[in-house]
């Protein structure tokens, strides 16, 4: 065996890097993956290996999803995941993709493998190899433009002047981040107006509002049930808590604290309702990390009144407004409910009233028996208020740019996390309501 | 070796390094460009597609602290010789550097007024 050969064996035995794509129904599913000691879930397509799409990417995502394809260093291989009933797509150009039903990480690893050997040859690239404008040998320095801010170098023209807050005009660089940014929900593109990394106007586009999807598993989302059926309170409330330690795990990751949201997403794996105590445990660390509550206090500033009437659930409970579904639910009322408020109104506040929430979610579902929730069309998620036809996530969405608009980059994504926007509830639940959409 | 003086270690550790780089180029192959394709060499933005170049003029904002760094950074250059020759040169010493700190001083006082010293 020739010693590139020896190399190539040694290094399959590494964690395999892999960029994942969570379609809609499956971004639970991916972002569990994260648990699994075999791969590692990297944040840009540069140093993965595998690409893992989940589910059915709509085709307003088709074209993201084969830049990041393209992106991916040589040797490369594309894993296609059902996730159950999420379905299998097969975005343009995935030809030589592989399609997996079951465990996404063995074919990932299986993929690695033969890549690295030489069993498969790397995957070609998608999309054709020409520069959005030529700019080659253009110019006097064949740079593609002329002075300092003519032409096009490298294919794109320069960002152009724009008055800037400190009264200097200064260059505007127009930014779009999505859909595929792994701090944000699967979907979101955020299309900002950069002056430094001052955010000076921004727009926010959902490109699953037009999807339609399936729940992985009917069993799997207890509140997508709950909008038409009775649904056991002790489900729900074990479901919530989950939501709520997956989400406060990714407002870890985001302020680069991966052990502690590792920790998160381990004790949310495996949640049952005698677990107050773990997740009390971690919300003292949590709150007692000073990193988290430096980079998050007085960020993403949310006022009552902009969140009013969504039933924006604990973005809306976070900013001091007494909003919750369970409040009308007499079975709820029976239990003794009484939702947790916080006048905090920042990310901060935000990620205490998720820990808050729970640990009294796990006290619930603890104490529930068989009580079931009344089903009245309308359910209170971890997100907020879902109905039929719109969820929480969507209609926050109106007033997001408000809550984005003069703030730093960095904030803008603590604070778009602290959001903990779901972009897929909304067509989880209109698949649910219009079966013969969604297949 | 070491008794053959300073140069011949580095140009030990000249060829050492080159060895490696001909070992690795010969375990490798040859080093390939990183990227190949137009979409490969795009930024990663999540999927979209940057619009114009990323070069871009941008105000900086820690040319206030800059400011201050380098009025302190310059007092204390001139300082350190100063207090040698103080005692020699006597008033005339004294009067130079007291012409030199105002100099400074209204570094200072712009930093200030650019609220260069309001922390947070």
């Amino acid at each position: 065996m020739g010693l590139t050969a020896l190399l190539a064996r040694v290094a399959t035995g590494a964690p395999v890097p892999v960029f994942a794509v969570a379609g809609p129904g499956t971004r639970s599913l991916i972002r569990d993956l994260r648990l699994r000691p075999e791969i590692r879930l990297v944040d840009t397509p540069r140093p993965a290996s595998v690409l893992l799409v989940g589910g059915l990417v709509p085709a307003e995502m088709e074209m993201a999803v084969a830049r990041v394809h393209d992106a991916m260093a040589h040797p490369r291989a594309t894993v296609l995941w059902s996730a159950g009933a999420a379905g299998l797509g097969r975005p343009e150009g995935f030809d030589d993709a592989i399609p997996v039903d079951g465990d996404p990480v063995a074919a990932c690893v299986a993929a690695y493998r033969d890549i690295l050997v030489g069993r498969r040859g790397s995957e070609p690239p998608i999309l054709p190899d020409v520069d959005p404008a030529p700019w080659r040998g253009v110019g006097p320095y064949g740079q593609g433009g002329s002075g300092m801010t003519g032409g096009v170098p490298y294919g794109r023209p320069m960002a152009e002047l724009g008055p800037d807050p400190d009264g200097l005009r200064l260059d505007v660089l127009p930014v779009a981040v999505g859909p595929l940014f792994p701090r944000f929900p699967a979907g979101l593109v955020v299309d900002a107006r950069l002056a430094g990394d001052l955010v000076l106007e921004v727009e926010v586009a959902n490109l699953l509002a037009n999807a339609t999807a399936a729940a992985p598993s009917p069993e799997a989302d207890p509140f997508l049930r709950a909008l038409g059926e009775r649904v056991a309170i002790a489900d729900l409330e074990l479901a919530r808590a989950r939501a709520h330690l997956r989400s406060v795990a990714e407002a870890l990751l985001a302020a680069g604290l991966e052990a502690l949201a590792l920790r998160a997403l381990r004790i949310a794996a495996n949640l049952r309702a005698g677990d107050g105590a773990l997740v009390r445990r971690l919300a003292t660390i949590i709150s007692a990390t000073q990193v988290l509550r430096w980079s998050l206090r007085g960020v993403g500033a949310v006022p009552p009144e902009a969140v009013a009437g969504l039933g924006a659930g604990p973005v809306a409970r976070a900013s001091g407004l007494r909003e919750d579904l369970r409040l009308e639910d007499p079975a709820y009322r029976d239990l003794g409910f009484a939702p947790l408020v916080d006048a905090g109104g920042d990310a901060a506040a935000r990620l205490r009233l998720r820990l808050g929430e729970a640990v009294q979610s796990l006290d619930l579902a603890a104490r529930a028996g068989a009580r079931a929730a009344t089903a009245t069309g309308r359910v209170e998620t971890p997100r907020g208020r879902l109905e039929a036809e719109s969820s929480a996530s969507e209609r926050l969405f109106t007033v997001l740019p408000s809550l984005l608009r003069e703030h730093e980059w960095g904030d803008v994504v603590a604070t778009i996390v602290s959001l903990d926007l779901d972009l897929e509830e909304g067509p989880l639940a209109r698949g649910r309501a219009r079966p013969e959409a969604a297949a | 070796m070491v008794a053959l003086g300073p140069l011949a270690v580095s140009f030990a550790v000249f060829v050492a390094g080159f060895a490696v780089v001909l070992a690795s180029w010969w375990l490798g192959g040859r080093p390939r460009s990183p990227a190949q394709t137009a979409p490969e060499r795009v930024p990663f933005g999540g999927g979209a597609d940057p619009r114009v170049h990323a070069w871009n003029r941008y105000h900086v904002r820690y040319y206030s602290m800059a400011l201050i760094f380098l009025a302190f950074d310059m007092e204390m250059v001139f300082m350190y010789p100063w207090a040698v020759v103080f005692v020699r040169e006597g008033l005339i010493a004294m009067v130079e550097m007291g012409m030199f700190i105002t100099i400074l001083l209204l570094g200072v006082l712009y930093a200030w007024r650019e609220r260069a010293l309001e922390w947070a």
